[in-house]
């Protein structure tokens, strides 16, 4: 598609430079400021002149994979891809030639491929039904430019053309996976290659791939081979039809991509950069390397700056690098500082971060809702920036944690997201709480700002939708009622439980038990049951925990039954012993003036946590109290004190995260002062929309 | 129209009016703060039913964001019913304000001498405008929609431009373009209001003047003389900065324990007389103002008309 590019300058003194195009450049410089004055006034973003031709990009001096870092068996679906971007048409022609090599103990006939930029072709793909053509707050548009799809034109298997024998699945309309039946099977342990060619047309931004005026996030793009999973001899292919709540799966391999744009557009891609190449035509192409990656993506502008950093980790550097345009330059540093921060801290927490580069794309706003908060291998992209995200109110890095978080959760640790998300969105999430506390400080982490202070879980915690029961956390994306049950139980709720089983267990257990998965299965596909099996080997029995907390539909729901306190009388009435009837009254058996109280506890929610009890008496004494194992759903405590109980407090730590804490405290004799309080307030409210409406 | 005052006059006759009927304004001062004080016990034994004995909203009721979200999810309905009483309380106080500034008006118009006179001229007043305010509000509907369609055309161009700001300016700006100018369309609006009901006060009795008429003679006199509508958004610029003023003065101020939360209700209270004493500034203003027009026919003359014809 050269013919599309425009000619170009030569790129000698060309810079990026952004220009102020709503100034009339023939004004005087008074007027000029005041129509910049004006325009400021009104709010005005500032625009970017047309795309320039770039300085061509410094090589990338580094090897993909960070010095002494050894990784095996990571070569099962290796890529060749040479790509050319026409920015104008929003399309990419490509060639590809995939060598895969069959690890499983039986033969493979067949090959699947996803083909996930279909799921963008017309209404009537599984995506677009089962998500209602809108996810994360994006919708597909409903012009002629906004639907997206890719051709596959030509495929060859030893020099053999095969596209008339390929065949798409479905269901029904959906050209999500395509099929290709080989003439030879592929025994164990051997390779095959196949080449195909193929045109991309990206959807305007939607669903974490497709384009916005000139920028452009190109992921899920090529033709992407499956999974073979199962038991040795049994193995399946694990390649669905790509639904509105799944995700990705794939296997690592190696990644050699060529990347031909203009050389008005920056390029950011997955691995390193290797080598870069201008033609007189204006266009230059980037190669990119990659290895022991599951996926490829890369983003093309022309108005893209990089901040750089380095993150320390064990046994060298990781260059850090955040693409941003250049008003948004203060939240590129607020998500550089969060992704070095992240890869530093998860490199010691879980494994060292075995890539020599890692890059964050910062979209433009208008672009954020389709392509922003998607992870790639070494590659991510980051949402956030708004002006009502200031600093200290800290969406932005927490988007950037979580991305990055996913290089350990799916990027290295690779599981089935479109089975079994919660193992990569929900520890993902789990982690993301250590890595706020650490690098914001506990109790501020996510909200320090003005007079409101908040950490990050207590605010998940806090707004965590009421849907969230409807379904285990162990189930599969496509199962959940809708995209806001999957998201508050994939992501709220698994968060929730593994913070209330380190919180039981202790953290540096914890802590220890996923670092020790970290590095026991890195580089493979772990499934539900290896990551419990893991947590088993190293925290003993937590069956009954993780049984009803993530296999069934149960919660931690604790609530005050009863708190009554009664004076302690020594026993009165007739009794009878030697001497015949002996009565004692009140006079022979006077009160002692203590008192005897009750306390019933309860727990609905069907997760058998130990509850600790703090009740305060009204002499200011304090007694913690224990219901270790639950055996029922409610426990009574009896007590003796001078004075009657004050309060009872249930997990009064707040350990049992999966819980809602507003009930967990009762006063025996209500309080009405904060609510005096508080309608004191709102009746100041009151009296000013009274003057409002009336005199 | 006899004569042009000027803004300063308005302010002039604004702080005459204030300092001569204090008493006037202290009474619809305590009568508003009485119901603000009612809905204050409703509320606070609506909320102590659900919360008194969850120690949780009082961490928030101090300012934990957190726990304020928990109790809002756990008493919501409560929360909602107490945004309709509140939403309740204010309307039934407009239509009071139908009588309350009838009184007012027929103070400044008649300027009564002596507390006895005064109070007389102020519940003739009320009571005899009261249902030609209210038919004066009815009148208004019209316009008001005409403010919320505008509202609802630049909310329209303006929200696309706030979702993707990324400075306030960028975020302010296109709020502003969004907000002013349905505000200032309903300034003109209640500036019509309150010199068609100053008209009706003055000349109740005398002149052939209904509501319908009022309202379009204050409307000639508020577009022809944009005085008013100036007059009118000084003094809500005023009573808008009386409040912002207090909430950055309170700010990082919680008042604590029993002594903070009495001393803070009389803080509130002087808030509040502030404001009215400003929204009665600017009645007495216009009620000078009004002065100066040109008074509508005599009932008398139009008879006279009538049977000369």
């Amino acid at each position: 598609m050269a013919s599309a590019f425009r000619t170009l300058p030569p790129r000698a003194a060309l810079r990026y430079a952004p220009r102020m195009s709503f100034v009339p450049s023939g004004l005087s410089s008074r007027l000029r400021c005041a129509v910049l004055g004006l325009a400021l006034c009104v709010g005005c973003r500032e625009k970017h002149g047309p795309p320039r031709p770039l300085q061509p990009p410094r090589v990338d001096a580094i090897s993909a994979l960070r010095p002494g870092t050894t990784i095996t068996d990571v070569t099962t679906a290796n890529y060749k891809i040479d790509a050319r971007l026409d920015p104008t048409a929003h399309t990419i022609t490509a060639a590809q030639t995939l060598t895969w090599t069959n690890r499983g103990a039986s033969a493979v006939e067949m090959l699947p491929f996803h083909l996930y930029l279909n799921a963008f072709k017309n209404s009537q793909s599984l995506f677009m039904l089962s998500s209602g053509g809108q996810l994360r707050g994006a919708r597909i548009g409903n012009n002629s430019t906004s639907w997206g799809f890719i051709n596959v034109e030509s495929v060859q298997v030893a020099g053999s053309e095969l596209i008339s024998k390929v065949r798409y699945p479905g269901p029904g309309a959906d050209r999500t996976v395509m099929e290709l039946p080989l003439a030879a099977a592929v025994p164990p342990g051997a390779s095959v290659e196949v080449s195909m060619r193929f045109t991309v047309q990206l959807p305007e931004v939607f669903a974490r791939t497709g384009y916005w005026h000139d920028f452009h996030m190109v992921g899920q793009w090529f033709p992407k081979i499956g999974v073979r999973v199962g038991a040795p001899g049994f193995e399946q292919w694990d390649c669905p039809a790509f639904h509105g709540r799944a995700e990705f799966f794939a296997d690592f391999g190696t990644y050699d991509v060529s990347i031909a744009a203009p050389t008005t557009h920056a390029i950011a891609a997955t691995g390193v950069l290797t080598d870069v190449k201008d033609t007189p035509e204006g266009i230059r192409t980037h190669t990119f390397h990659a290895e022991a990656v599951h996926d490829f993506a890369w983003m093309a502008d022309p108005f893209m700056l990089t901040l750089h950093g380095d993150a320390q980790v064990e046994g060298g550097t990781v260059d850090v690098r955040v693409l941003y345009r250049h008003e948004q330059l203060a939240y590129a540093r607020r998500h550089l500082q969060a992704a070095v921060g992240t890869i530093e801290l998860l490199s010691k927490m879980l494994r060292p971060y075995p890539y020599s580069v890692f890059t964050v794309i910062d979209p433009p706003p208008e672009a954020t809702d389709g392509a922003g908060g998607m992870e790639y291998p070494t590659l991510v992209t980051t949402a956030g920036d708004h002006a009502l995200a200031r600093r200290g109110l800290r969406l932005p890095e927490f988007v950037t944690i979580h991305e990055v978080g996913h290089q350990w959760f799916q990027g290295m640790l690779a599981s089935n997201e479109h089975q079994e998300a919660w193992l990569d969105e929900g520890l993902n999430e789990w982690v993301d709480g250590h890595v706020m506390e650490t690098l914001y400080g506990d109790g501020e982490d996510a909200i320090d700002w003005m007079t409101w202070r908040a950490n990050i879980t207590a605010v998940r915690r806090a707004f965590a939708s009421p849907e969230s029961s409807l379904a285990p956390i162990a189930t599969t994306p496509d199962a959940y009622l809708d995209f806001d049950a999957y998201a508050a139980t994939t992501y709220g709720n698994t968060m929730f439980a593994m913070m209330t089983l380190e919180n039981i267990v202790g953290t540096d257990q914890f802590l220890a038990a996923m670092k020790q998965y970290a590095q026991a299965w890195a580089f493979k596909h772990p499934t539900g049951s290896d990551f419990l099996a893991s947590l088993r080997a190293s925290l003993g029995d937590i069956d009954w925990f993780i049984g009803p907390a993530l296999q069934q539909n149960a919660s931690v729901q604790l609530s005050i039954e009863k708190s009554h306190c009664a004076p302690l009388t020594p026993p009165r009435g007739v009794f009878d012993d030697d001497q015949g009837h002996r009565v004692i009254d009140a006079k022979a058996a006077p009160s002692t003036g203590a008192f005897t109280c009750e306390v019933v506890v309860a727990n609905r929610g069907g997760v058998p946590v130990p509850v600790e009890v703090e009740v305060e008496f009204a002499d200011g004494m304090v007694e913690r109290l224990l219901w270790p194992a639950q055996t029922g759903n409610w426990h009574r405590f009896t007590l003796e004190h001078n004075t009657p109980i004050a309060a009872v407090r249930l997990d009064p730590d707040q350990k049992l995260v999966m819980d809602n804490p507003f009930n967990n405290s009762m006063r025996s004799h209500g309080d009405a002062s904060a609510s005096l309080r508080a309608s004191a307030r709102v009746a100041f409210w009151a009296q000013s929309l009274m003057q409002v409406v009336g005199l | 129209m006899k004569k042009t005052p000027g803004m300063m006059e308005l302010i002039a006759a604004g702080w005459r009016g204030v300092t001569r009927y204090t008493g006037t304004l202290f009474t619809v001062f305590v009568a508003q703060s009485l119901v603000a004080l009612i809905c204050l016990v409703m509320l606070s034994q609506v909320f102590a039913s659900v919360f008194a004995q969850r120690p949780m909203f009082d961490e928030g009721v101090r300012g934990d964001l957190i726990a304020l979200v928990w109790a809002a999810r756990y008493g919501s309905s409560t929360l909602i019913a107490s945004a309709w009483l509140v939403v309740g309380v204010a309307l039934l106080w407009s239509i009071a304000s139908w009588f309350l500034v009838g009184g007012v008006n027929a103070v400044l118009l008649k300027r009564p001498e002596g507390r006895a006179a005064t109070a007389r001229q102020f519940g003739a007043g009320g009571v005899n405008t009261f249902l030609k305010y209210g038919l004066l509000t009815f009148l208004s509907v019209p316009f008001l929609v005409v403010v919320l369609f505008v509202l609802g055309m630049c909310a329209t161009v303006a929200v696309p431009k706030m979702q993707y700001a990324l400075t306030m300016p960028q975020l302010l700006a296109p709020l502003a373009l969004a907000l002013l100018p349905a505000l200032f369309l309903l300034a003109v609006g209640w500036t019509v209001l309150d010199y068609a009901r100053l008209d009706l006060s003055q000349h109740r009795d005398s002149h052939e003047l209904g509501a319908f008429s009022a309202y379009f003679r204050a409307l000639r006199l508020v577009v022809t003389r944009p005085l008013t509508i100036g007059h009118t958004l000084l003094g809500w610029l005023v009573w808008l900065a009386i409040g912002v003023g207090y909430s950055y003065i309170a700010f990082g101020h919680p008042m604590l324990g029993a002594g903070g939360a009495v001393t803070l209700y009389v803080i509130r209270l002087g808030v509040q007389l502030l404001r009215m004493a400003t929204k009665f500034a600017v009645m007495a203003g216009q009620a000078y103002l009004h002065e100066q027009r040109t008074a509508p026919p005599r009932t008398v003359e139009a008879d006279i008309v009538a049977a000369a014809k």
